[in-house]
């Protein structure tokens, strides 16, 4: 009863704890380092240069063409050929993957003609295949011509209403108009992009400057690991990994999808999905085995969290004082200071969240926000203050004045070069990182998606269900974990782009802003929750089922933001921006003369 | 009435305004209004700002749209010049490092005249000068440098060298500057490294043509006419 998969045996334990830990900590890991380059991805445009992008391998352009273009293209068409005829022999259901296939083709179909535009609009042509698609018109009317299609062909499959051999027909037709459209355009694009790479000497991949955070890797492995002669070597030394283990295992108490239920299979050693028979939602707890998608199943839930958040600062703090450095010390005092005030706000302000919620475990408050309504909608102000004493713990702008470089040089890590610099550095985007999980499983539902239940898809408002269907198991764990980690990302984004957006905060502000404003305000929060929570309870049904409603209707907003954001990025793609030409110096006139300043193209 | 209320005050000609009789213009500080003291709304106003140019910016890279940054200026934007991976294109007459041109033969132009390191401010010229033993068309009549050296770090790029140069052999149509080294001795440019850098277009030698004594068509007093 509720027990974890095969407790029983106790081998599988401590494997599967170590299995979800291990992927936990490379979640972790990884997304830290992808941030990094995001971060300086996003700084490049904001400030409309070029960004990482140094880092490349270096191809043959025949390598190249062969293996990253011409290879993996061909064998996608040759593997898009399979299935199809694969399911023919099998005598598989073609409708939904037919469909599938046809509007992947008509968007690979469109994206290949727009990019070869494009690309033609601006070198010139250079061969037959270039000469034909610029005939095709400018790559904004391709691409909306593209969108057009789409809309088409799911309009005509969606309202077209053939009975009997004509609609077999019209299944197998589109099955395979789409089967080969694919294949088709897979091997086209990639046989063009092959020709262009043919003839270079040299093709760099630089995978938009992804390969940057790699490099910084390898290279500060190899530095020098140098400790200051009159420093403590020990603390030094032990530094660093008091601040990356904790930033590491803080998201360990976060489940990452839906608990999952099986039926337990008989001299299986591994849960088998196959046996997975749901997943747990309020009223529905598991009454078999069961796995949750959480590393560390604690009852202590977020206190966990905080214990382990505060125990990062004391590595800044060690690293200050083992440096034998004015600087350090002052970045590692301000560092602790720092944490000292903000976690009391931190603490306080999920105090709301817990008194709503009614529980320490994060797993547990996730489904109360599936039930009724995210925690965004029931504690706005605890988000906000949230967010920016998160942002205060975790010692990035606008609050990083332990490392303050104008009056500190770099502040508590000063000293420090090479890997340990890099464990500092890493430990920081792994802890926003790591910051971002708590904020989604508080405040934006953690794994759970509007109108997604645990039996399917339910749209409802209004105490009324419009549109309801079913879905495996697999398919809602499947959405619950994707959904949570964009939703990771997202905050993650939010934070980076705070982060170039806000000038830093000078110390005294720092302090006034902790002690004078956000703490009265998270107590205040507290209050006003805890009066809130006293008058829904004393409610009368009617009130409490209109609050109810309210729920519901908060899920209809976040899909319709969600769905208006959508609508606004495809405009604001097909919206030209608008340029005058304006040459004024000598020397535009001198590069006009020229034919521009472009000796090399633009890019990532 | 309404105009006078909105008018700035003029201010009275007098001694508090100094010696030039400056007038000063009021410039009112940022509005302190409820939403600018709550903070949140600035700070979303300037994330939505952030957003919206990363946004412009990575679909003009994406689309290959970007302006060209000193050609264009755009309306609404910003614009920077990403150097190195893109250069602003140096005037014709811009001083670069210096190149050495050289005769048909590939043998260089300069007789060892010592005029250009003579005009040098900064003495950054060092020519050892040879004879053309054995050669009987040049022996006694020109010299060329053993050693032809000039220090780039110690060159003012004045130009004053070609300039002085009354062969042609010294220029500075290159229209590259000096690149980085990480120590002195590797801006100490040889011979050699002189010769074998090119103009702009590429080519070792110069537009004046120069024929050379024993040659057809030489215009000057032979040795048959002269001695």
């Amino acid at each position: 009863m509720n027990s974890e998969y095969f407790t029983s045996s106790a081998f599988l334990v401590p494997l599967i704890g170590g299995l979800k830990g291990f992927a936990v900590c490379m979640f972790g890991l990884n997304v830290g380092v992808i941030l990094t380059w995001v971060e300086r991805r996003l700084r490049g445009m904001i400030q409309d240069c070029i960004g990482p992008n140094r880092a490349a391998i270096p191809l043959p352009g025949k390598v190249a063409a062969i293996g990253l273009a011409a290879g993996p293209g061909l064998t996608a068409a040759a593997a898009v050929l399979g299935v199809a005829i694969l399911m023919h022999v099998q005598q598989m259901d073609k409708s939904t993957v037919g469909a599938v296939f046809l509007q992947a083709g008509i968007f690979m179909l469109w994206m290949s003609l727009a990019a070869i535009s494009r690309a033609v609009a601006r070198d010139g042509a250079k061969n037959a295949v270039e000469e034909f698609v610029l005939g095709f018109g400018s790559p904004r009317a391709i691409a909306l011509t593209g969108v057009a299609t789409h809309i088409a062909f799911f309009a005509l499959a969606l309202f077209m209403d053939v009975q009997g051999e004509s609609q077999a027909a019209f299944i197998a037709g589109r099955f395979w108009g789409g089967a080969l459209l694919l294949a088709g355009t897979m091997a086209v694009s990639a046989a063009h992009v092959a020709a262009q790479w043919w003839g270079e000497k040299e093709v760099r991949i630089t995978l938009l400057g992804l390969l940057h955070p790699a490099a910084d890797g390898v290279k500060t492995a190899f530095k020098a690991d140098f400790v200051p002669p009159n420093g403590d070597r020990l603390l030094y030394n032990l530094a660093p990994w008091i601040t990356l283990l904790p930033a590491l295992v803080l998201i360990a108490v976060v489940p990452f999808g839906p608990t999952m239920c099986f039926q337990p299979v008989a001299g299986s050693l591994l849960p088998d999905l196959a046996a997975l028979t749901g997943i747990e939602s309020v009223g529905n707890r598991c009454n078999e085995a069961r796995l949750s998608l959480q590393a560390v199943d604690l009852n202590v839930g977020i206190l966990y969290f905080f214990a382990m958040g505060g125990t990062g600062i004391v590595g800044a703090a060690l690293a200050g004082w083992a440096s034998d450095n004015k600087f350090s010390l002052l970045g590692g005092m301000r560092a602790a200071s720092q944490m000292v005030s903000y976690e009391v706000t931190l603490g306080l302000t999920v105090v709301g969240a817990l008194m709503v919620y009614g529980t320490v475990r994060i797993d547990e408050m996730v489904l109360w926000q599936a039930e009724n309504a995210w925690g965004i909608f029931v504690q706005p102000f605890a988000f906000f203050l949230f967010l920016t004493a998160a942002i205060a713990e975790t010692k990035r702008v606008p609050f990083d004045l332990p490392e303050g470089e104008s009056e500190l040089v770099a502040g508590y890590y000063t000293e420090y070069a090479g890997m340990k610099f890099a464990m500092f550095f890493f430990s920081e985007f792994i802890a926003v990182v790591s910051s971002s999980t708590l904020m989604a499983a508080l405040f934006f539902g953690g794994w759970h998606l509007p109108f997604v239940t645990a039996q399917g898809i339910d749209i409802a408002w209004g105490g009324v269900s419009h549109y309801s269907t079913q879905l495996p198991a697999q398919a809602l764990v499947a959405l619950g974990v994707l959904g949570f980690i964009g939703k990771i990302l997202a905050l993650c984004v939010l934070q980076v782009v705070i982060r170039w957006t806000l000038p830093r905060f000078r110390y005294d502000q720092l302090m006034r802003l902790g002690w004078r404003k956000l703490l009265p305000a998270s107590l205040l929060n507290v209050m006003v929750t805890a009066t809130v929570i006293l008058a829904v309870q004393s409610a009368s049904p009617e009130a409490q089922q209109a609050i109810a409603q309210l729920g519901q209707w908060s899920m209809v907003f976040i899909a319709l933001s969600g769905i208006a954001a959508g609508i606004a990025l495809v405009v604001f793609l097909f919206v030209p921006t608008k340029k005058q030409r304006l040459v004024v110096s000598s020397a535009a006139r001198f590069a006009e003369m020229m034919g521009g300043t472009r000796e090399a193209r633009m890019e990532a | 009435m309404s105009e006078s209320t909105h008018a700035v005050p003029e201010v009275e000609y007098s001694a508090a305004l100094g010696p030039n009789q400056v007038k000063g213009r009021v410039v009112n500080g940022p509005e302190r209004n409820a939403a600018v003291q709550g903070y949140l709304p600035e700070i979303i106003k300037g994330l939505g700002k952030t957003i919206g140019y990363a946004l412009r910016n990575t679909k003009d890279m994406v689309l290959g749209t970007r302006n060209d940054p000193v050609l264009e200026s755009i309306s609404d934007g910003i614009n920077t010049l990403s150097y190195p991976e893109q250069k602003r294109p140096y005037p014709e007459r811009f001083r670069g490092v210096h190149r050495l041109t050289q005769r048909p033969d590939g043998s260089p132009r300069c007789v060892a005249c010592l005029c250009c390191s003579t005009a040098c401010p900064a003495q950054c010229i060092h020519i050892e000068a040879g004879d053309y033993g054995g050669d009987k068309k040049r022996e006694g009549f020109e010299r060329y440098p053993k050693r032809f050296v000039i220090d780039e770090l110690r060159c003012i790029f004045c130009g004053f060298c070609v300039e002085a140069c009354p062969c042609d052999a010294i220029r500075m149509d290159t229209g590259i500057h000096p690149s980085p080294y990480d120590s002195r001795d590797q801006f100490i440019y040889e011979k050699d490294l002189l010769l074998s850098i090119p103009g702009r277009a590429g080519e070792h030698l110069t537009e004046n043509p120069r024929v050379e004594r024993g040659e057809d068509g030489y215009p000057g007093v032979t040795r048959d006419h002269g001695h």
